[in-house]
């Protein structure tokens, strides 16, 4: 086997190819089982976006927070909720991470420092500046990291978030994840600064932007972002330049397509077979110890598609449990 | 038949990781807009009325039209007539390439760029004799000149009217080659560098930049400058070598500390605000037409500051560095003959200033 020439040892790498993998064959099954009729209310997938939440949260730990979006099943994979938990609760079954009641837009599980998805937009940001103003106070060197879509960037919370967070020297980290559309609104009509980078100096903050198709300059740049913030270096705002597979929401047409994008994309910038041509070119893993991660992921999926279809559905007495936590 | 300036001005450079990594400056759009506004004013204050544009959806050109309906809508007549190539954007280098090429086909006399040294190296790679007249918009910017860029749009609209002779208006610059030859497949790919070329350790190219010095092997220049940030700097403050001297510099490094003997440590401004200790074994000229064979053996090659390619024992490296590759616009010496033969003046006065 040839030296290894990555950043991560070969049990990281083989880490990191496995979320991604486990990203992508989570999403593709809820596309399937979604057109089947098979999952109730609304879904927004992440396939072909996975190396932009794998390459941030290598550097993070379940101390660390992280407020997510309505796109949110690959950052709750990424930060480590059970993917049956997961798949339960986009089913609405009792045994989900919210026991059936959120769904795909509301996953949430505070031990693994995920404080949920959101189905309003750009309403992480100004969580995860209170989750780094707690962090900051306590003194834990935790950070936050709030993920947008470049729609949600034009978000007054967002904006105030980047002002708050840049006057209190809180250690967040701002994602932009940006796919070029709002829905279907591209983001050079509907975001009058013309670069994440920009908004972010404007605020006092530096900011950076990465091919969030490529696994190891998302992992490299968020490395260095962390770091900075975890040793009180302050907020930055680190902008993803990625694609997205499907639709804004399952069931788009993508009727703002040029004509071919879909193929283009697919074809030329898939995280996941980019990370695997390094990995297999570079001799350091193998195909086949690729293609072994590929059956442990189909079965894992598959085993938690059967266990939440088999899993109860909530009953009404469920209700008005758990709306209040006491802390 | 009046001459057409060619712009390329890339919305993307000054976006990397040196951001967070040291202070880099974050030039925004607009500013960007306003820079080319300038330019094009000099442009047109010397009689050029058309200029080529690549396309591009970062917003550059968006603000710069909205400037020039400004000046319009006030009845200022100051800006040149503003055509795009007619061209897919992709949004990556290719953009460059791509109507750089097409600009050079359109016969334009000058190719104006905003952005690093990245930016120029791909405009470099397709211009041909198009001379270059560049403005820093990046970076670690080595290639381009800090200067206003008015000044430079003069020097660039005198030059293309023919004002200024060619010998004084346009200068040969250097470059250097770089061939990898595949040990798996044979295939070779082949690539320049305007200004340096640095071999590290890392084999990915991940964010790109260089930063770690500890990884910095081999480094070839096309010129030292000891006025300048990145790796040109390094060589820069151990033998100088001039823009237009014939040949550059080859230097050994090592991990700074190491007990080796003869390795010397160097503190260099690597990145903006970034001083780093750097560790030399040795250095020599690097004449030019002949061909280096690096001793380090696999990582990565950064062309201009940028990770660009990576390397393994099986794979041949090769560089060669050439004289007179690609023309730019001298902008020192076209002003200094415009201000000493009054090119400026409306009306003819004498010499020497009479009293």
């Amino acid at each position: 086997m040839a030296q290894n020439p990555f950043p991560l040892g070969k049990d990281e790498l083989l880490k990191a190819y496995r979320t991604m993998r486990t990203i992508r064959e989570f999403e593709e099954r809820l596309h399937v089982d979604f057109a089947k009729g098979d999952i109730p209310g609304f879904v927004h997938l992440y396939a072909g976006e996975e190396a932009c939440a794998t390459g941030i949260m290598m550097h993070l730990n379940d101390n660390d927070r992280i407020a997510s979006t309505h796109r949110g099943h690959g950052h709750c994979i990424a930060k480590g909720v059970d993917v049956h938990a997961m798949m339960a609760e986009i089913y609405g079954r009792s045994t989900g991470a919210c026991r059936g009641k959120g769904g795909s837009m509301h996953i949430a599980d505070l031990s693994k420092g995920m404080m949920g998805a959101n189905g309003i937009l750009g309403a992480g940001a100004p969580l995860i500046c209170g989750a780094a103003l707690a962090a900051k106070v306590r003194g834990d060197r935790g950070v936050g990291i709030t993920f947008v879509g470049d729609g949600a960037s034009n978000q007054g919370t967002f904006l105030e978030s980047l002002n708050l967070a840049a006057v209190w020297n809180l250690p967040v980290v701002f994602v932009v994840e940006n796919n070029g559309y709002a829905e279907s609104t591209a983001m050079e009509w509907a975001v009058s600064c013309d670069s994440y980078v920009d908004r972010a100096t404007g605020f006092g903050m530096p900011g950076v932007t990465v091919d969030g198709t490529d696994f190891f300059a998302v992992y490299e740049a968020a490395g260095e972002i962390i770091r900075r913030a975890r040793d009180g270096g302050g907020p930055a705002l680190l902008e993803c330049n990625m694609v997205r597979f499907y639709g804004h929401f399952e069931g788009d047409a993508q009727t703002y397509r040029a004509k071919g994008e879909l193929e283009a994309i697919r074809a030329s910038r898939d995280c996941l077979t980019i990370l695997s041509e390094r990995l297999v070119e570079a001799g350091v893993i193998g195909r086949d110890e690729l293609q072994a991660v590929d059956r442990e992921v189909n079965a894992l999926i598959e085993d938690a598609v059967r266990a939440a279809k088999a899993a109860p559905l909530p009953v009404a007495e469920d209700l008005l449990r758990d709306v209040y936590v006491s802390y | 038949m009046a001459p057409v300036v060619g712009i390329v001005a890339n919305p993307v450079s000054a976006r990397d990781i040196r951001r967070v990594v040291a202070n880099a400056t974050s030039l925004q759009i607009a500013d960007r807009a306003n820079i080319l506004l300038r330019v094009l004013a000099a442009l047109h204050a010397c009689g050029v009325r058309d200029v080529l544009m690549m396309p591009e959806n970062g917003g550059i050109r968006a603000h710069v039209e909205r400037g020039m309906m400004r000046a319009r809508s006030r009845g200022e007549d100051i800006y040149p007539a503003l055509h795009t190539v007619s061209m897919p954007v992709t949004g990556t280098v290719a953009d460059t390439h791509h109507a750089t090429a097409e600009m050079r086909r359109a016969g334009v006399s000058a190719l104006v760029v905003l952005g690093g040294d990245g930016t120029h190296r791909a405009v470099a790679a397709e211009c041909g004799t198009v001379p270059i007249a560049g403005i820093s918009t990046g970076t670690n910017n080595a290639f381009p000149e800090h200067r206003e860029p008015t000044i430079t749009g003069l020097a660039t609209g005198l030059a293309v009217t023919g004002r200024v002779p060619p010998h004084i208006a346009f200068s040969a610059n250097k470059r250097i080659d770089v061939s990898l030859v595949s040990g798996a497949t044979g295939a070779t790919v082949t690539e320049m560098a305007l200004v340096d070329v640095a071999l590290v350790t890392e084999r990915y190219i991940g964010a790109r930049a260089l930063w770690r010095t500890e990884n910095f092997r081999e480094l070839y220049v096309t010129f030292a400058d000891p006025e300048v940030i990145g790796m040109s700097a390094i060589a820069g403050l151990l033998e100088p070598v001039g823009r237009d001297e014939s040949g550059g510099l080859m230097v050994r490094l090592s991990p700074d500390g190491d007990c080796r003997k003869g390795v010397t440590t160097l503190h260099a401004p690597i990145a903006p605000g970034m001083m780093a200790r750097v560790g030399i074994t040795d250095w020599r000229r690097m004449p030019a037409g002949v061909a280096f064979v690096p001793e380090v053996s696999a990582g990565s090659v950064a062309l201009d500051g940028e990770r660009e390619l990576s390397f393994s024992e099986r794979d041949r490296l090769s560089l060669t560095l050439r004289d007179d590759a690609f023309r730019t616009v001298n902008v020192a010496a076209v002003m200094r003959h415009a201000g000493q033969n009054r090119l400026l003046t409306g009306t003819p006065v004498p010499v020497t200033a009479a009293f």
